[in-house]
């Protein structure tokens, strides 16, 4: 586990080591903590969007003493690589490394146009995701911990659900075909096991997408399957 | 009621009594509230015409780490006041006037570039400020810049091996913003071969 001070600590100790500016994206837990929407932490993940930039702060964490995971288990799509992070294992934490895409999430130009805060450290740049994002790529995993981050982030923040409806036809373009009905999942677990207040029009929008979505991709025969806990 | 909650409740520009008709509680219990917030860091006062007081509250803004960024430097040096497209914190030093100049030009923007004039008055090392501007090739855009703060602003004087050295230095682009050219302050334009944002209208922000 490691907390904001630690995870300061890291942020810096890369920044120093840089030659040139690297700029990424902090999701998750990391990015909850710079909003002090949580305390600790189990892993740092990081969205690069520049593959220079991710070998870069990979080489630097290796040099620091954090060994690169190799067997990584989580839902990945089968057909690409570039959704798979790397993953870097230290003695207490981990940094989860992405590239463009965050198991089921794409990141493009309105994701970066949402960005809440800017952390310089030097010459590495970490941008926060909005608490939006946070919330939409929290639904597309299956891990328990999740739900009470994406539960809490609702509780402590107002939710522009406008940006969640118009976000989820943006993934559903640009190819994550199962984002609706995942995130449609998700949001009623939460509405069920959390009591949160998730508007009943947004839950109705998503599941009327995800069955035309469905309906298109079966029309021309690219239904593929996902697989759950590859190894 | 939970502070986090409060400070979700009463997210946006808020004055005492907004906040009283919001909570339907009174006005004494609305200051009450606004100290509870203040002291997790929810609330940033500011202060409207007459000095009446406005509070901006956001659920995000709690304990600050690290040292103010571009935006919160400008509006805590300059007249003109911007309103931060985020909140950007430095974590690894305290940041110069030298380098949040060159920062604010290297955003492109009108405003920021015009609210940053003012921190020619914060320079104390002339020389950091060209070595920065040149590292960043902004070098004659920051000289051209200094010669239309001085027409407004009482600035202190640019040391001449500075002046030459940013007048030598290499830029990637003419415009300081993009498409924006001077109509009036032609005669900086040629010495420094930028082209200046604002007229002499645009400065007379700086007077009122």
């Amino acid at each position: 586990m490691i907390n904001l001070e630690e995870q300061i600590g890291l942020f810096k100790i890369i920044g120093s080591q840089l030659k040139n500016k690297v700029e990424c994206i902090a999701i998750g837990g990391s990015a909850m903590m710079f909003y002090r929407a949580k305390n600790s932490t189990k892993d740092v993940d990081l969205v690069f969007l520049k593959k220079g930039d991710l070998e870069s702060v990979k080489k630097i964490l290796f040099d620091s003493g954090f060994n690169e995971r190799k067997n990584i288990k989580g839902i990945f799509r089968e057909d690409e690589d570039t959704s798979k992070p790397i993953v870097m294992e230290g003695k207490e934490t981990r940094f989860d490394l992405f590239l463009n895409e965050v198991i089921g999430f794409r990141i493009h130009g309105a994701t970066i146009e949402r960005l809440r805060e800017v952390h310089e450290f030097g010459n590495f740049i970490v941008k926060t995701a909005s608490p939006e994002d946070i919330l939409m790529m929290k639904g597309c995993t299956e891990r328990e911990k999740d739900r009470d981050d994406a539960a809490e982030l609702i509780k402590r923040f107002n939710i522009n659900w406008n940006v969640i409806l118009s976000e989820m036809s943006s993934q559903a373009k640009i190819g994550m075909a199962a984002f609706p009905l995942l995130l449609y999942d998700f949001l009623n677990e939460l509405r069920e096991n959390y009591k949160i207040d998730v508007p009943k029009g947004i839950t109705k929008e998503l599941l009327s997408t995800a069955e035309k979505q469905f309906k298109e991709l079966k029309k021309k025969g690219k239904l593929t399957t996902a697989t759950k806990y590859k190894k | 009621m939970e502070i986090h909650e409060l400070a979700k409740k009463l997210e946006g520009l808020q004055t005492v009594e907004s906040i009283a008709k919001n909570l339907d509680v009174g006005r004494r219990t609305a200051v009450n509230y606004v100290g509870n917030l203040r002291k997790k860091g929810f609330v940033e006062t500011i202060y409207g015409k007459r000095k009446i007081r406005m509070y901006r509250i956001s659920p995000f803004g709690a304990k600050k780490t690290g040292y103010p960024g571009l935006y919160e430097f400008l509006n805590q040096n300059s007249k003109i006041k911007i309103y931060p497209p985020y909140a950007n914190r430095i974590h690894d030093h305290k940041p110069t006037a030298e380098e949040m100049i060159v920062k604010a030009v290297q955003t492109g923007d009108f405003r920021t570039v015009l609210s940053s004039l003012s921190l020619f008055n914060k320079i104390t090392d002339w020389a950091l400020l060209s070595e920065t501007a040149k590292k960043e090739n902004v070098g004659r855009k920051i000289g051209a810049l200094y010669d239309a703060a001085r027409i407004i602003i009482r600035i202190r004087r640019m040391d001449e091996r500075t002046r030459k050295s940013l007048l030598k230095s290499r830029i990637d682009s003419k415009f300081i913003v993009k498409n924006a050219r001077t109509k009036d302050l032609k005669n900086i334009e040629k010495k420094w071969n930028v082209y200046l944002p604002f007229n002499k209208a645009d400065l007379e922000a700086y007077k009122e």
